[in-house]
């Protein structure tokens, strides 16, 4: 009975092919919005989530300060109760630990032999190639040793070599960095852009000098690699404890990366499910043409179902025929979706390769899920009518 | 066949199959108000933002210490530099022509104690002009004194938040605060402003410049508020606090100057761009009840075979009849939209009765677009019909073998 079933609802589309197809291209064009919609947020998810990741995933940052102001942690703002390279000295001695980078960040005029020019100047540690996952391309890093080390070294970042530099060799040159001499030991490999900023136009020195440089007393952030193998929380709590008992209280914020990463993954979920419900708008309308559709064609085809009742078939029976139509037009009307949201997809990220466009498939069953409900709810109104319909009545209508 | 005719015509075959038409009217509708509410909806966030940036003050202008060569990359909000701006730099400014105030800035993160209650809170060391240049408002008392900006006395402002977490219901002027290790006094209390941008206004305290760089141990500041003139003065304003810091700086252009007309317009147009995009996904939902509109009319045109081939019989033209389909689809759609404008209203009524602070905006573009694109599917889509109607064969047709 089920395979009659889906061949007499079959024969009925196709016998009004144009009827039906348009039908189905409702639904088509819904399902397609649907799965190009969260292509485009899932790729954007992506592309964010690998924005971050960059920088390596077993972080944990610690900024001075318990709570954030004006947007801004304490670190950018004066606070009485800063962090310290002892800070950072104490927090290497803590197990599971890889590296501690102390970071203090600044802007400041860099001049070279003949050029000059205004770029970024991070003052950090010698592991920080290691915990921001940079590797230098010539010459070497800032030395290792003691955090507190002052040596005056500096590692040049690819943008700000060239625009000092040009083609020659920098290596072993003396540049002079907001008034006070350094020599460049070496210079990173291209890191590219990140939210904006451009990461390569900076010079990494010792913290101690960029201290003494900014006049600070206060680091802005220490960030602390830990061993893959150990959990973010268990060293985050060690690190907590340590640092409240060097400070007498909890003066200060620690933030892990996984844990920033999974709320950023979070709102970056949700925007998805947002922008693919939008799309589900053109889904809802493409039902309302269902049920439309289907109305006319149960009163077009009265004497049909009189027909059949009158030689016994049960009002069950009938009410399936309809909704297996229902059913098989929205279906198919999201097959087809789904092939040209997939499609568009794919033409999307060859015509455009910036931005990022990652089918779900999650997504893609759920749509088309979603498309058979739809037909199941749209046809059941008709469908009910039709099975409610009496024989006689319905066979005298023509 | 005249208007009226045309109309009354395609009117009665419309009536003649209620649920049909009432179907793709409620397609329609659905469509068009979901273009005009979710347009709303970001249109509302344009509109909240630019207010924010309004109550800050219009003819602002934010000057920051340091500047970053790279051309198009963001202003170094974050980080120190060697050559910080002074208290000096901002007494200079006021002296410029088309600078109206200059409130200096400093800013910092200090435990703040009454009576047995500690709070941690941002202390801003300004001097009187901050008030205005910040559109604040008093609730009690007066602000920081004006005169020397240099003379630190040991006086604050709490924030409203600020004075009900330290005093309660308890009076709060003229007694006591411990900052640290100084004391100030309670001379004013600001009036609750809630948050601007996200800055929580009401958990601080304000303190004479000099008195914030004696806590911090600093003579640099944060930033340095200018407000000019008006808005002409803006850009000359700009100009002129760049051309008297690099003269003070020593012929260093080492600070960078951010005009709140600069913010506003960067974050209108990424908020544009989002509202154009919105609406034209909603407008996808408008070509499906386009398809729909196009299916009922087929269905329609072949009920009615009989009937067109008797209109073509009596003398009526191809192009007559190709106007009775288009006639009868536009006011299907027309009447869509008319119904989507009306669900669209109430659902904005709605939301601005039910929350006010962030009223969806009722936007004249959107509504022109959703109905714009509503009749142009409509009639687009039923030119296959139509066509079909005006071809048919009147012979045939009445014969029933169309």
């Amino acid at each position: 009975m089920n395979q009659d079933l889906t061949r007499l609802a079959f024969g009925a589309l196709r016998s009004q092919p144009l009827r039906s197809g348009l039908t189905a291209l409702g639904i088509c064009i819904g399902i397609a919005a649907v799965v190009l919609l969260t292509a485009i947020g899932q790729g954007l998810r992506q592309f964010v989530l690998a924005e971050f990741t960059q920088f390596g995933t077993h972080l944990i940052a610690v900024n001075p300060g318990r709570n954030v102001t004006f947007g801004l942690s304490g670190a950018l703002i004066h606070t009485l109760r800063p962090l310290t390279l002892d800070d950072a000295q104490a927090l290497q001695r803590l197990s599971q630990v890889r590296a501690v980078v102390p970071v203090v960040q600044g802007n400041a005029e860099i001049e070279a032999a003949s050029r000059s020019r205004r770029a970024m100047v991070i003052g950090v540690g010698s592991r920080m190639p290691e915990a921001w996952s940079m590797t230098v391309a010539s010459g070497r890093f800032l030395p290792g040793g003691d955090l507190r080390s002052t040596t005056a070294q500096a590692v040049l970042g690819a943008t700000l070599r060239r625009e000092l530099f040009g083609s020659t060799n920098p290596l072993g040159r003396r540049i002079r960095i907001g008034g006070a001499p350094f020599r460049v030991v070496g210079v990173m490999a291209a890191k590219g852009r990140f939210l904006g900023f451009d990461l390569d136009d900076t010079v990494y020195v010792p913290a101690a000098r960029a201290l003494a440089l900014f006049n600070r007393e206060g680091l802005m952030e220490i960030d602390v690699l830990y061993a893959p193998e150990a959990g973010s929380e268990a060293v985050a709590g060690r690190i907590r404890r340590l640092l409240a008992a060097r400070h007498g209280d909890e003066d200060f914020t620690v933030t892990t990366q996984d844990k920033m990463l999974a709320t950023l993954d979070d709102i970056l979920g949700i925007l998805t499910a947002a922008v693919g419900a939008l799309g589900g708008i053109s889904l809802l309308v493409g039902a309302v043409g269902i049920l439309t559709i289907m109305t006319i064609g149960v009163r077009e085809r009265r004497t049909e179902i009189g027909l059949l009742r009158a030689l016994g078939a049960r009002t069950g029976q009938i009410l399936r025929l309809f909704l297996t139509e229902a059913v098989l037009l929205s279906a198919l009307g999201g097959a087809a979706g789904l092939v040209l949201g997939a499609g568009g997809a794919w033409l999307l990220q060859a015509l455009v390769p910036a931005l990022p466009v990652r089918v779900d498939w999650r997504f893609v069953l759920l749509a088309e899920a979603l498309a058979a409900f739809i037909g199941l709810a749209a046809g059941l109104e008709p469908a009910r009518r039709a099975a409610r319909l009496d024989p006689v009545e319905a066979l005298r209508a023509e | 066949m005249r208007p009226a005719d045309l109309a009354s015509l395609a009117g009665g075959s419309l009536r003649g199959h209620p649920t049909r038409s009432l179907l793709t009217l409620l397609a329609m509708a659905i469509g068009v108000a979901s273009v005009i509410v979710l347009s709303g909806l970001t249109e509302g966030a344009r509109d909240y933002v630019r207010r924010q940036f309004l109550s800050l003050g219009t003819h602002l202008l934010i000057v920051l210490p340091g500047r970053n060569e790279t051309h198009g990359g963001p202003p170094p909000l974050l980080g120190s530099t060697p050559e910080p701006l002074t208290l000096d730099d901002a007494l200079a400014l006021t002296r410029l022509a088309p600078v109206r105030r200059v409130a200096p800035v400093v800013v910092g993160n200090v435990p703040v104690r009454h009576g047995g209650l500690e709070r941690e809170v941002t202390v801003v060391g300004s001097t009187a002009a901050f008030l205005p240049v910040r559109r604040l408002r008093l609730a009690q008392g007066r602000f920081l004194p004006p005169g020397d900006a240099h003379r630190a006395r040991p006086v604050g402002v709490l924030g409203a938040r600020l004075r009900r977490e330290l005093f309660g219901p308890g009076e709060a002027l003229g007694t006591w605060l411990r900052v640290q290790d100084r004391r100030f006094r309670v001379i004013g209390v600001l009036a609750d402003t809630g948050q601007a941008l996200g800055l929580d206004l009401g958990d601080m305290l304000v303190v004479p410049v000099a008195s914030a760089q004696q806590l911090f141990d600093t003579d640099s500041l944060f930033r340095i508020l200018v407000e000019a003139r008006d808005a002409e003065s803006v850009e000359p304003a700009r100009e002129a606090v760049l051309r008297t810091l690099r003269r003070r700086h020593d012929g260093r252009e080492d600070v960078t100057v951010v005009t709140q007309g600069a913010m506003l317009a960067a974050f209108d147009r990424i908020l544009r761009a989002l509202s154009l995009a919105v609406a034209g996904v909603a407008a996808i939902s408008l070509v499906v009840a386009g398809v729909l509109t196009m299916n009922v009319m087929l269905v329609s045109v072949a009920q009615r075979t009989a009937e067109i081939g008797l209109l073509k019989a009596v003398g009526a033209a191809d192009r007559q009849v190709l106007a009775l389909i288009l006639a009868e689809s536009a006011s299907l759609s027309g009447l869509g939209a008319l119904l989507g404008l009306t669900l669209a209203a109430g659902v904005i009524a709605l939301e601005r009765r039910l929350f006010p602070a962030f009223p969806l905006a009722f936007e004249p573009w959107a509504v022109g677009f959703a109905t714009g694109a509503a009749l142009l599917t409509g009639i687009a889509f039923s030119l296959l019909p139509a066509r079909r109607a005006a071809r048919l064969d009147p012979v045939a047709a009445l014969a029933g073998h169309a």
